[in-house]
Formats: structure tokens, C-alpha cells, sequence
């Protein structure tokens, strides 16, 4: 009896003290890095640029393996890592606002509390663009003639309820002004629409335009600052108009990360961000960059989800 | 321009970047002929794995693999009745007649040099007149696209065959399943039952699989002795050199096929299902003996396949001069030029010349390729899976669509899909529903409803805004051209019959 107490009491520190042990160690085997979008598109590119750098800094020679888990606009993928165990071996993309609009125009599994924040890497800030043959080439002169008759101006952006979109909210309660919506599937065919002179506007993100700057004009960009990838183009409030918004992606865990481990994955972010080449790899893929670290991604988190509710709740989309 | 090109041809004649395309082109092949897989089922494999890698194997990987899946798909379109892919669909038509009357072999051959020929005039327009083209891409708006579509679906009308009625269920089933999903306009969830795996809508792969594949699998394993074994097992080949000779009289097909391939290349989202479909329907219309085709006129495999190859890299012109997918494979190929960092625009042909134009120079090599490699393969390794017995061969299949439909997303859920689709698909074959007009109608039925909305969107609500360009004027004109002209021509006959008659 006596010694099988002992024994048992032995196992327990034993264990315990591996599983300190475990957790002061990791990374200890293989990260899966969930992508909810197919290989190639922008939050693929951003992950498999982060990864090789996560890898370097986390240390152990660990290995970070991204898994495209495609569908439902991002939230198959985001589900899956909301649902994970929160050990640090499966952490996720994460897009705003969508993964927020989502939890309001649609039966998600997930909401705010269910991820470990972990970094915000990219900042796409959005753009206002009209055909280069256009006459409205100032935002005074498409507010006029948006007020001249209401709705008269089209539109193009990709999907409702995304960045695109809350940005046009933003731009009618700031002009004052009605505007119709012409939602395309993706930037790409609205960009394409705008250019044949289907539509009057269109509301892109600055990475979509940098490639098409003799096609277009860009009447402004909605960000504090000007964007280092097109120094020309001046922000909206610049021009009188406060107008910031963008879209956001960066990478979460699922909650109740371990604080050691969560404290790891911010430090290889922090550094990964710092790395020179992780900037110029960045840049090369037409992704702008502005970190925002664990509580900061969360309180920026928690302002999107505000911004998402207070549309939801006067003009819903759906 | 037309210099860069030039310069962008040492580095692909390198061996690894040659020797890519010739793998891509096997391995195309191969993952078109095996129903349930799908060129872009193989290209997003693969794109993961050429993040390290140079772009132009990667790139030369992919040429090779979307021409060599689009003339693999007509392999068992051809010995089996199963389409490899969406666009081999049309190939079956007179290809598997052929077979049955013991001329596999030549339909084959026709097959891979119509591919081939179509290939080079994509590869080819997509090296010269990729801006121009790019330009006309930009005249077609939602509403303009709306019409394409309503041009598209005015095929289906000759796709119905005898029974009208049926074929219109056919085609308004088809409707059906592209309703399931999130509605493109607003994202409401239609037909889901609050299954996240329905939202992106229903892959045209899990489809086709399940109405073409499952029900002649099940044929091979029930009633044996239904398969015409006989004749199918033999495929009475010549070398095709001297086969050659003898095709050249489908010139005009080639011609008129090519042309429709790349017009409907140069759209966003129609695809090469469509441009097949289409150009069957027109070499039939212009062919003096319409009423031998569906029972094995080789001029129909020739007119699908030249086309769907044609579309290839005619599909890449918007993709890469906009960022506009012409087609499914052209979307994920897209997504490898991104993950080497290359951003569609104009500005990719100025910064990165020498990949864009050495990737045009490998879709060219690529469809040449198809006629040393294509013809051989398939006629000496995949005739040959004919050998063996017919339960072991059903059973293949079986297996094989399993595999191929749940890599599609990695998910039991989409393999459940197919398996309800080939009930279907077994019934409606036994009770002659024709299979085409189910094709036609998802692939173009979400695309109309999704572009007459974003027209009707534009236009205030006004639906003048639907003939107020002179684009959108010249397809209504064509799509009355093409219902109105069979009606006119049974007047005419008609009224000719009665004067014979007085």
C-alpha cells in the first residue's frame, strides 16, 4: 500500500514535472498553421511567408506546416482552430473584419473570446479608384455628384460585409450622400468592371491598385498616414474626410493559451516582424505591413466588432 | 514587346524548365483521365510544394498539366462514356459511338491532334495579342456577361435530343444545384441547411462525378455483358503519323473550334465546358450531314476537343493582364503566379518579362508536346486498362472517385454529395434523362443570375440597361440567330415540301 501511494505520488511529480517541463520546451513537435482560404490567394501568401520565420525565431528546430482548410469565406478554417486545443501546436489566419461580420450575418461556431490573439501583420488600407477616362477625378467632385442625384453613383467591391463594404458606410454617414452597391465576387472582376466603365467607382485595397496606377485614378487612401507603397496618394483626412479602414490579417491561437507558450508565439512574431527579410518578402508579395501584438490585436479586434454591430444593427446586409 | 519575347526563349529551353513541362504534361494526362481527378485538383496540390521552388518549373508544371488534362479528359470520355473532365463532356458524344463501332483508336487520334492544334492557337494568341485582348475582355460587363450566358444556356436547347421535356428538367435541375450556396449578392444561405460545407456552392467536379462516373461504375460491376466489350477492347490503331493526313479535311472545324475556344477564353468564368459545348453545336450546324453526329462523327470529337484546349491559355489573358480568372484551372493558376510573389497587372509583363513570356513560350511547348506524348499514352498504356476484367475496372473507378472527390476540399462531406448525386444520375440514366443539359445548367446558371443582378444593379433597377450597349446588342442578335434559325429552316423545308407536294 505504502509504496504504491509512492509510487503514485512519484508518477505525479514525475508527470507534472515533464509537463512543466513540456510546456517550458516548446515548441516540441510539429505547428500546424490552418489557413481557411486554398493555396495562393492573400492570406496563404502572408502564412507561408510568416512560417519559415516563426521557425527560426520559435527555435528547436521546430516545424511550422500551413494546411489550407478552404470554405465558407475563411470560417471552415477559423472554426477548426477555434476548436482546437489551445496547446500552441495548432494556431491560425485571421481576417478583419470578416471573421467578426461573420459572427453576425451568419450561424457561427466561434466569436470574440474564443482565440488567443496572437499578432496582426498585414493592414490593407482602402481605396477609392474611378476609370482613368472619368471626369471624377477629386472627391469633390464625386461628392457632388453623388448629391446631385442619390444613388446615380455606382459602386463596384468585392463581397457584403467585408472591409469594403463597412468602408462605404463610412463614406455615406461622412458625405452625407447615397451611393448603390454593386457587389462583385472579389476585387479583381469589380476592378475589371471599373475599368471597362461599367460602374462610376469602385472601393478597393491599396495592394489591388499599386499594379494598375495608369489605368486608374485614386482619389485617396483611408489610412492615418500615407502608404509607403504609393507615397503619392493623399488620405482622405488630408482632404477633409475622416475616413480610416482597411482590411486586417493577422494570426490567432485558440483561448486559454498556456501564458508561457502565448508568450513564446509573441516573441517570434515581434521578431519575425523586425526581420528585414520578412519585410522585404512582404513588400514583394504587395502586402502593406503594421503590427499590432497580442492586447493590441485584441483591442483592435473588439473595434472591428464594434464597427460590425453598429452596421448590422442600422443597415443589415442580408 | 514582341522582343521579350525572344529573350524570355533560352531560359526556357533549360532542361529542368522543359523537362517540367514534360512531366506537367504526363502527369496531366494522367490526372485527366482518371475520372474524379481534375487539372485543378493537380495544380493545387501542387502549388504548396513550388513555394521554393523557380518559377518557371513551376509555371511549366502547370502549362503542362492544364493542356495535358483538358485532351486526357477525353480518354474514357471516349472508351468509357465518362468525361475525365467538365469539358471532355461533349468529346463523349461521338467519341464513345466510335468506340463501340471499333474506331476508339482513331477517335483518340483525332482527339489528341485537335487538342493540340487548339493548344498552339491559345499559346499562340496568348503570346501576341494578350493586351489587345484584354481590352475586348474589359467591353464585357455584368450585363454583357449576362447575355454570354444566356447564349451559352440557348446550346442546350440542341443538347436536348429527343425528348424536350426531359431535357429541359435536365437543364432546370441543373439550375437548381447552382442555387445552393451563399447568394453571390448578398451572402443569404440558400439550400445549405446550415451545412458550412454548402455556402461555396456545389464543385462542378463533385457534379459530374456522380452523374457520369458512379452509374456506368455500377454498369461494370451489374450487367456485364451490357458493355460492348467486344468492340471497345479493340481500338484498331494506325501510327497516328499516317492517321494525320486524313484528318486534314476537319480544317474548318479547327478553324471555327479554335476561334470560339479563345473567344470564350478571353471571358471571365465560362470555361472550357462551355466553349466545347458551343463549338460542337456550331460544327454541327455547319456540317451537310448533321443527323450522323451523336453516332460517332468524328468531326464532333474534333470540334470539342480542339476547343476545350483552345480555351487554355486564351483563359490566362484576363487572368494575367486583370486578375480575372478565364476558368477554374486559370484561377488556381493565378494563385501560383502569386505565391512566387508575380501580381497580375500590366505591370507584371514590365517587371517580370522573362516568366510571363517564358510561361507563354511552355503553354506553346505543352500543347506541341501533347502530340508525341498524348497520342502514345494513350493508346498504349490507358487502352489497355480495358483489358481488364470488368468488375476489377468498375471497381477502379469507384475507388478512384472516392479519392479524387474528397482531396477536392479534404472532406467525407463532399464524397456523401456525390454518392446522392449518383443515385440520381443511375435513375435519370435509366429513365433516358440526357446528362449534358445538368453540366450546362449549373456551370451557366448561378453565372446568369449572378451578372443579371449586378446589371439590374448598375441600371438603378431599369432593365433597358440590359440592351443599352452595342455589345449587349450584337449578342441578342446572336442569341435570336441561333433560336430563331432551326424554326426559320423548318419553315422553309416546310413550305418546299408542300410546293413538291402541289
Amino acid at each position: 500500500m505504502g509504496f504504491k501511494s509512492i509510487a503514485i505520488a512519484a508518477a505525479l511529480v514525475l508527470s507534472s514535472g515533464m509537463s512543466t517541463a513540456a510546456l517550458a520546451d516548446y515548441p516540441e513537435k510539429r505547428i500546424d498553421l490552418i489557413v481557411g482560404f486554398a493555396a495562393g490567394g492573400g492570406t496563404d501568401v502572408m502564412a507561408r511567408t510568416t512560417a519559415p520565420f516563426l521557425e527560426k525565431y520559435l527555435g528547436n528546430d521546430v516545424s511550422v506546416v500551413v494546411k489550407n482548410m478552404p470554405g465558407a469565406s475563411g470560417q471552415i478554417g477559423v472554426t477548426a482552430v477555434a476548436e482546437a486545443k489551445p496547446d500552441g501546436y495548432k494556431i491560425g489566419t485571421y481576417n478583419l473584419p470578416g471573421t467578426m461580420a461573420r459572427t453576425l450575418d451568419r450561424n457561427a461556431d466561434y466569436n470574440a473570446d474564443s482565440f488567443t490573439y496572437l499578432a496582426n501583420v498585414v493592414n490593407d488600407p482602402n481605396v477609392i479608384v474611378t476609370p482613368k477616362n472619368s471626369d471624377i477625378d477629386t472627391m469633390d467632385k464625386l461628392v457632388e455628384a453623388a448629391k446631385k442625384r442619390p444613388g446615380a453613383v455606382t459602386v463596384a467591391m468585392s463581397s457584403l460585409g467585408g472591409d469594403d463594404h463597412f468602408f462605404l458606410q463610412k463614406l455615406t454617414d461622412v458625405t452625407k450622400a447615397d451611393y448603390t452597391v454593386v457587389p462583385f465576387s472579389g476585387s479583381a472582376p469589380a476592378r475589371s468592371a471599373l475599368m471597362g466603365g461599367h460602374v462610376t467607382m469602385g472601393i478597393i485595397n491599396i495592394s489591388e491598385v499599386v499594379a494598375f496606377r495608369d489605368e486608374l485614378n485614386v482619389l485617396g487612401i483611408a489610412s492615418e498616414k500615407r502608404s509607403s507603397m504609393a507615397e503619392d496618394i493623399p488620405t482622405f483626412k488630408e482632404q477633409g474626410f475622416d475616413l480610416v479602414n482597411g482590411a486586417l490579417r493577422g494570426f490567432v491561437a485558440p483561448a486559454n493559451l498556456p501564458e508561457n507558450v502565448r508568450a513564446k508565439l509573441l516573441d517570434a512574431f515581434q521578431k519575425t516582424y523586425d526581420d528585414p527579410d520578412f519585410q522585404q518578402a512582404m513588400r514583394r508579395s504587395g502586402n502593406p505591413t503594421e503590427l499590432a501584438l497580442g492586447d493590441d490585436f485584441k483591442t483592435l479586434n473588439a473595434e472591428q466588432l464594434e464597427l460590425a454591430k453598429r452596421i448590422w444593427e442600422t443597415t443589415p446586409w442580408k | 514587346m514582341y522582343g521579350n519575347l525572344i529573350d524570355a526563349l533560352p531560359s526556357v529551353l533549360s532542361m529542368g524548365n522543359l523537362l517540367a513541362v514534360i512531366v506537367g504534361v504526363v502527369a496531366g494526362i494522367c490526372v485527366g483521365a482518371l475520372p474524379g481527378l481534375s487539372a485543378t485538383m493537380a495544380i493545387s496540390v501542387l502549388i504548396p510544394f513550388t513555394f521554393g521552388m523557380d518559377p518557371l518549373v513551376a509555371l511549366g508544371m502547370m502549362a503542362g498539366i492544364y493542356n495535358g488534362a483538358m485532351y486526357g479528359g477525353s480518354i474514357p470520355a471516349v472508351l468509357l462514356r465518362i468525361p475525365g473532365t467538365p469539358a471532355a463532356v461533349a468529346t463523349s458524344f461521338d467519341g464513345y459511338p466510335m468506340a463501340q463501332q471499333g474506331r476508339g483508336g482513331y477517335a483518340l487520334q483525332v482527339a489528341v491532334v485537335s487538342s493540340a492544334l487548339g493548344g498552339i492557337v491559345s499559346a499562340l494568341v496568348l503570346m501576341l495579342l494578350a493586351p489587345p485582348l484584354a481590352k475586348v475582355t474589359l467591353l464585357f460587363g455584368p450585363t454583357e456577361i449576362f447575355w454570354v450566358a444566356v447564349f451559352g444556356m440557348s446550346a442546350i436547347v440542341f443538347l436536348l435530343g429527343g425528348d424536350v421535356i426531359k431535357g429541359l428538367i435536365s437543364a432546370a435541375f441543373g439550375v437548381f444545384v447552382s442555387l445552393v450556396g451563399a447568394d453571390t449578392i448578398t451572402g443569404a444561405e440558400r439550400y445549405t441547411f446550415g451545412h458550412l460545407e454548402l455556402l461555396d456552392g456545389i464543385n462542378i467536379v463533385v457534379l459530374l462525378v456522380g452523374l457520369y462516373a458512379l452509374p456506368p461504375a455500377i454498369g461494370l460491376l451489374e450487367e456485364i455483358r451490357d458493355f460492348d466489350t467486344e468492340n471497345t477492347g479493340r481500338l484498331n490503331t494506325t501510327s497516328i503519323w499516317k492517321a494525320i493526313p486524313g484528318m486534314l479535311k476537319y480544317w474548318k472545324t479547327w478553324v471555327r473550334s479554335s476561334i470560339i475556344g479563345v473567344f470564350v477564353g478571353i471571358l471571365p468564368g465560362a470555361g472550357g465546358s462551355m466553349a466545347a459545348f458551343l463549338s460542337y453545336n456550331e460544327a454541327r450546324r455547319a456540317s451537310k450531314n448533321p443527323d450522323d453526329w451523336g453516332k460517332g462523327e468524328p468531326e464532333g470529337v474534333a470540334a470539342s476537343e480542339t476547343s476545350n484546349n483552345a480555351d487554355t491559355a486564351a483563359a490566362l489573358i484576363p487572368a494575367l493582364t486583370l486578375g480575372i480568372p478565364g476558368t477554374a484551372v486559370a484561377a488556381v493558376m493565378l494563385g501560383g503566379l502569386l505565391i512566387h510573389g508575380l501580381q497580375p497587372g500590366p505591370m507584371l509583363f514590365r517587371d517580370n518579362p522573362e516568366i510571363v513570356f517564358g510561361f507563354m513560350w511552355q503553354f506553346l511547348f505543352a500543347a506541341i508536346l501533347l502530340i508525341f506524348l498524348g497520342g502514345a499514352l494513350a493508346t498504349n498504356s490507358f487502352a489497355q486498362v480495358l483489358r481488364l476484367p470488368r468488375p476489377l475496372l468498375g471497381a477502379i473507378i469507384i475507388s478512384l472517385v472516392f479519392i479524387g472527390v474528397y482531396s477536392i476540399n479534404g472532406r467525407m462531406f463532399d464524397v456523401y454529395l456525390m454518392l446522392g448525386f449518383g443515385l440520381i444520375g443511375y435513375f435519370m440514366d435509366k429513365l433516358k434523362f440526357p446528362l449534358p443539359p445538368v453540366v450546362l445548367g449549373l456551370i451557366l446558371g448561378g453565372f446568369a443570375e449572378q451578372n443579371l443582378r449586378l446589371a439590374l444593379r448598375i441600371g438603378g433597377g431599369n432593365w433597358d440597361i440590359l440592351a443599352s450597349s452595342p455589345t449587349a446588342k450584337v449578342l441578342i442578335g446572336m442569341i435570336l440567330l441561333v433560336i430563331l434559325s432551326p424554326l426559320f429552316s423548318r419553315l422553309m423545308r416546310a413550305r418546299k415540301a408542300k410546293r413538291v407536294a402541289e
